[in-house]
């Protein structure tokens, strides 16, 4: 009963439907997140009766032929990587980026990672540092006896020293050409992968990597009527699926019953 | 006397079939560009079987055989994404992607970037252009798909989707992953003059849920309904066979 198979992998494509959807809605709060959606792609087809096949002498042919199809399957899980919308929160190391760039982060061991999530914050050095304790990159170190600290748009990070205004650094951002390409490690992380390409690191300011916005943080781009109405059609999806599953078994037991 | 039984099976046979082809439409409920199948069954005369237990002998019979699928092309739901790379087709015609094995057509627009620029579709194949493979740089930004096709960004005109049509698009056969192939030398694609895409949206699977759950409950109920005949059949023999066989000494 190829039914039956057919029906299960619906049933688990659908499954993963949910578990992406889930993991969107939970992260509906979350700070640079970019939602994901599973696209879903058809299996091969088995060919009971081949269309084109000459069906007599005089060479007329079957037009279309009997295909059975075997089910379905996840081709990707892609990431949907547009600008979320900004908040204004009033803290001073808030930065939100309007436009493609990524800020770059040290990982303990060494990596570079990427992140849309700007809320920072000053570790023991006055290093700027991510709420991991992950310093940012370029390095930025703010005195302790620093006033009034501003970020302008094109990344520089300045404030006032005993009444004199200072810079303290300039922050960089990367930009991909494929960004839906990077790989996601959780904490907001992202990491470079052969598919994203090699990153492109600039001062923010110019129109393809974007400007920053200071005392704001990007939210996520989950929109939860979106998620809502794919989570029902998910679910309604799996129910039918589960009553072919039940149909087919209802013939077998017909078969079965037979004598 | 058997031939009923074996007129059954052959029912019974096209039944299952028919239950994989609505198992397979509702396992792609929510594939984008999916275009939903139907069984149709034909009449097949045993050229040597025939009934000949009454007067009038020879006469044919009937077996069921399912001699053609027909796949429904109508459009699917379109649903709005508002991802820049998402695109859906109005009316008639298919994108063109360029696989290892050679052109092929789908209805999925639901394309992805590569780490080269270039626009593709979820399996990495080349989506094609009027002129080519159309290549954005990493720089650029704001990538607008007008209704004709067209693809600007902020550096300029990139390109123009390549949007063919099928004067008969029936002949088109699926290999899986969202892909049509055309068969035949003379079923070759036309490029459209004004195809109509729009950006930011997507063809959902074109399967009606409601549809074929009913076509699933005449096919469950189609098939008791034979099996239930078989076993009367059955019953029938072997009545026939205990009430002839008892000899009256």
């Amino acid at each position: 009963m190829k039914a039956l198979h057919i029906a299960a992998t619906g049933m688990k494509a659908q499954e993963l439907n949910v578990e992406v959807i889930s993991n969107n809605l939970a992260n509906m709060r979350t700070t640079g997140y970019k939602r994901q959606r599973a696209e879903f792609q058809d299996l091969l087809y088995q060919n009971l009766r081949r269309m084109g096949t000459e069906t007599s002498d005089a060479g007329t042919l079957v037009p279309t032929g009997v295909q059975i199809g075997s089910g379905v399957r996840t081709a990707a899980t892609s990431r949907i990587m547009s600008q979320g919308n900004v908040e204004s929160t009033e803290k001073d190391l808030d930065v939100a980026v309007k436009g493609e760039g990524f800020f770059q982060i040290d990982l303990p061991d060494g990596t570079t990672a990427y992140t849309r999530d700007g809320s920072f914050e000053r570790d023991a050095d006055g290093q700027l540092v991510t709420v991991d304790g992950y310093t940012l990159q370029p390095g930025i170190t703010i005195p302790d006896d620093a006033l009034d600290i501003t970020i302008s748009t094109d990344g520089q990070v300045q404030g006032t020293v005993n009444g004199n205004v200072q810079t303290f650094g300039q922050i960089q951002l990367a930009r991909f050409t494929n960004k839906a390409g990077l790989q996601a490690i959780g904490e907001n992380l992202f990491l470079e992968t052969e598919a994203s390409g090699a990153p492109q690191v600039s001062n923010p300011g110019d129109d393809s990597t974007g400007t920053l916005l200071h005392k704001y943080l990007e939210m996520a781009n989950v929109e939860a009527v979106t998620e809502i109405t794919d989570l029902i059609s998910a679910q309604r999806a799996y129910e039918m699926n589960s009553r072919v599953i039940q149909a087919a078994d209802e013939m077998m037991q017909t078969s079965s019953q037979l004598r | 006397m058997q031939n009923a039984e074996l007129i059954g099976l052959t029912r019974q046979t096209a039944l299952k079939r028919n239950l994989s082809v609505i198992a397979n439409n509702l396992a792609n409920l929510n594939t984008s560009g999916f275009k939903g199948e139907n069984l149709l069954f034909e009449e097949y005369m045993m050229p040597v079987a025939s009934m000949s237990e009454f007067r009038r002998p020879d006469r044919p019979l009937s077996y069921v055989q399912d001699f053609t699928s027909f796949r429904d092309m109508s459009e699917g739901d379109v649903r709005i994404t508002d991802n820049p790379l998402d695109v859906a087709v109005d009316g008639k015609g298919w994108f063109v992607v360029d696989t290892p094995d050679g052109e092929r057509f789908t209805r999925a627009g639901n394309f992805q970037l590569n780490a080269n620029g270039e626009l593709v579709t979820v399996n990495g194949d080349t989506v094609q252009g009027q002129a080519g493979p159309i290549v954005f740089a990493p720089d650029e930004t704001n990538l607008n798909i007008a209704r004709d096709g067209t693809i600007s960004t902020s550096a300029g005109v990139r390109g123009r989707l390549r949007v063919v049509e099928f004067e008969n698009e029936k002949t088109l056969r699926p290999i899986g992953r969202n892909l049509f192939i055309a068969d035949g030398e003379n079923n070759l694609p036309t490029d459209m003059a004004a195809p109509r895409v729009q950006q930011g949206a997507l063809e959902g699977s074109n399967v009606n849920g409601v549809n074929e759950m009913t076509r699933m409950i005449e096919v469950t109920r189609a098939y008791q309904t034979v099996a239930q005949m078989m076993k009367d059949q059955n019953d029938l023999m072997t009545n026939a066979i205990q009430t002839l066989g008892t000899t009256d000494s």
